[in-house]
């Protein structure tokens, strides 16, 4: 029972769309304890200016799983990740438009123009996404075989692990220093709110509190 | 297999249950099984296999990719393992209850099996407890079984209990006649049904070109009104809603209404757009939920039963509990004190102490220190001289 857990938990991913949350955190009056965005701080947990929630700092696969599994009851990651795991225990009820990014197939630059995709049966890709890639594939007939990388996707084709990639691309430069060019969109990415579902039930007024000041958060930049 | 590991290695999904876990599960069941026949809902007990064909139609439909198959020897037809027991419930109910007088209240426990355990439940085979009421339709019937349920649920301890309404009818009914409606475009209709399954409302937005305004509008006003019950009905009387979606509104509110007189202290909120897990469902649905509590404790709702292609369908409604998250909310049993006798300990007395609520373990040959192997045996007391004596426990070696 998790019944320890009684204070929210929002997981927030590490690494780069960090950045871009924080001033979405102050803007909804969420002020991490000193500490946080140090990457130095060993630390994973953190207390903030409110005493009924804290602040876990994961990567973006794990915010997902720790949301699935109520351990943290809101959470922020990337459509991509939603996707991958299609945890039907979370819903993602605020689109916080950050993290803009793309989920594209690329292939080297020689390839394009030799090969007809109507006649592929089955090809092998490197992805940090093997379900997403395979149900994409398999959507049109054809069969992927998924090796799965969790970084440099890019290497992948030069090396002779595979022809083709399945990654996130937000200007294409990584891509265009590797040789590769896009050849289809899978699914456009942002960074969603996430959030449990049996929290969401059992604990209606504190979280539905949440999602109205995040999806004002959200508005408001807009306006 | 030599290997003692080997032996021990059961298949994904699959546990053994000990002690003192399997005396409690049995202990759960039967306190709700007692709690729903003191409703009138008689208790039945489908096989554990049927034929396919009998267990995968109707309600059932929705279940081929979970149920285990086997071919039966004997009458060379294909049978399915259940892996739910609605499906058995509703079958009986138009067959050999076919006359019995309506409503038909059922109750039923048992276990069933899944090809395949999800994130959250592992477990391919679990206990199941339920109870349905055939025959009758309306606000009164739906209420009375998400009041017996919740009612249950209460009396073995759960505490913090929240339910879910849900109505998977609203969707669909507010989108008759339009692109995403019954019998318009069925891709569409799906990708719509997943961005509400996942309630994100980004991709509700990016609809707008294809269904108009008019239409995500609202949905994404149905989907942000997930919440407390009060709060989400005001947001859909808003609406304007018509036709059948504003009388499945009425009905929601009416649900509310009677829920909330007889159990004013359970949590209601409504999902309006919920769909997952409601796929054969055709009415107030509801979802049972327990603050800290992983998973759901109990679903149901209504439906229409019937026994398969070409029998009539009569309205029902019903909920199956599932023991496993169930008995992760209901808090811990008192464990019973257990006695160790030694061996000269007459059959008299150790009934005696039997009838006195005592759990003895019996001595079954001489040993010198009685209170040294009462601790070996786990006993936490000692029959001493005609006298129960707590073992001292810094005595366990």
């Amino acid at each position: 029972m998790l019944r320890v857990n009684e204070k929210l938990v929002l997981a927030l991913p590490k690494g780069r769309i960090l950045n871009e949350v924080m001033p979405v955190l102050r803007d909804v009056g969420i002020e991490p304890e000193a500490g946080f965005e140090d990457s130095d701080d060993r630390r994973l947990r953190f207390a903030t200016n409110l005493p009924e929630l804290d602040i876990i700092r994961i990567r973006s696969f794990d915010v997902a799983t720790f949301v699935a599994f109520g351990g943290a009851h809101l959470g922020v990651c990337g459509n991509d990740v939603l996707l991958e795991f299609d945890y039907p225990e979370i819903y993602a009820p605020v689109d916080l438009g950050l993290g803009r990014c793309r989920l594209v197939v690329a292939e080297p630059e020689d390839m394009i123009g030799s090969d007809d995709p109507a006649t592929w049966s089955s090809l092998r890709v490197a992805t940090k996404y093997p379900t997403l890639t395979q149900a994409h594939f398999a959507g049109r007939g054809v069969q992927a075989e998924c090796i799965k990388l969790n970084g440099a996707m890019e290497l992948a084709p030069q090396l002779g692990l595979c022809r083709r990639i399945v990654d996130l691309v937000s200007t294409g430069n990584t891509l265009k220093a590797n040789g590769l060019v896009e050849i289809e969109q899978i699914a456009a990415i942002t960074s969603r709110l996430a959030v449990n579902r049996a929290a969401w039930k059992t604990r209606p007024d504190e979280i539905g509190h949440w999602i109205t000041k995040f999806r004002g958060a959200v508005d408001g930049d807009a306006a | 297999m030599t290997n003692k590991a080997d032996k021990a290695l059961l298949p994904a999904g699959m546990s053994d249950v000990l002690a003192p876990d399997a005396a409690f599960e049995a202990s759960v069941l039967d306190r709700l099984l007692a709690d729903f026949a003191g409703h009138g809902y008689d208790r039945v007990e489908p096989p554990l296999i049927e034929f396919e064909e009998s267990l995968l139609t109707g309600i059932g439909a929705g279940l081929a990719e979970q149920t285990f198959r086997l071919m039966d020897p004997v009458s060379q037809k294909m049978m399915g393992v259940r892996a739910d027991m609605t499906p058995q419930i509703a079958r009986i109910a138009s067959t050999r209850l076919i006359n019995a007088p309506r409503p038909l209240r059922l109750s039923y426990a048992g276990q069933v099996l899944r090809v395949r355990g999800s994130h959250l439940r592992p477990e391919r085979q679990f206990n199941q407890a339920g109870a349905e009421l055939i025959g009758a339709d309306g606000a009164a019937a739906d209420t009375e079984v998400i009041v017996m349920a919740a009612d249950a649920l209460g009396r073995l301890g759960v505490t913090d209990l929240s339910c879910d309404l849900g109505l998977p009818t609203l969707v669909p009914d507010f989108c008759r006649g339009g692109p995403a409606g019954e019998g318009g475009d069925a891709d569409l209709q799906t990708r719509l049904r997943q961005a509400l399954d996942r309630k994100d409302a980004a991709a509700i937005a990016e609809f707008s070109d294809e269904l108009g305004e008019d239409t995500t509008g609202p949905l994404a006003a149905m989907l942000a009104a997930a919440g407390p019950a009060s709060g989400t009905l005001k947001t859909l009387g808003s609406l304007g809603l018509k036709g059948a979606a504003q009388a499945g509104m009425k009905l929601l509110n009416d649900v509310v209404d009677r829920v909330q007189a007889a159990l004013p202290d359970l949590t209601l909120t409504i999902d309006p757009v919920e769909n997952r897990g409601f796929e054969y469902h055709s009415g107030v649905t509801f979802t049972f939920f327990a603050k800290g509590v992983r998973g759901e404790l109990g679903n149901g709702g209504r439906y229409q039963a019937n026994g398969g292609a070409g029998s009539d369908s009569e309205p029902a409604t019903g909920f199956t509990l599932f023991m496993d998250t169930v008995l992760r909310a209901v808090p811990a049993p008192e464990l019973r004190s257990r006695v160790f006798l030694p061996i000269q300990t007459t059959a008299e007395d150790a009934a005696g102490l039997r009838a006195e609520g005592w759990i003895t373990v019996a001595g079954l040959e001489e040993c010198g220190d009685g209170e040294a192997e009462a601790a070996r045996v786990g006993c936490s007391h000692v029959l001493d001289g005609g006298k129960v004596r707590k073992i001292n426990k810094s005595n366990k070696e």
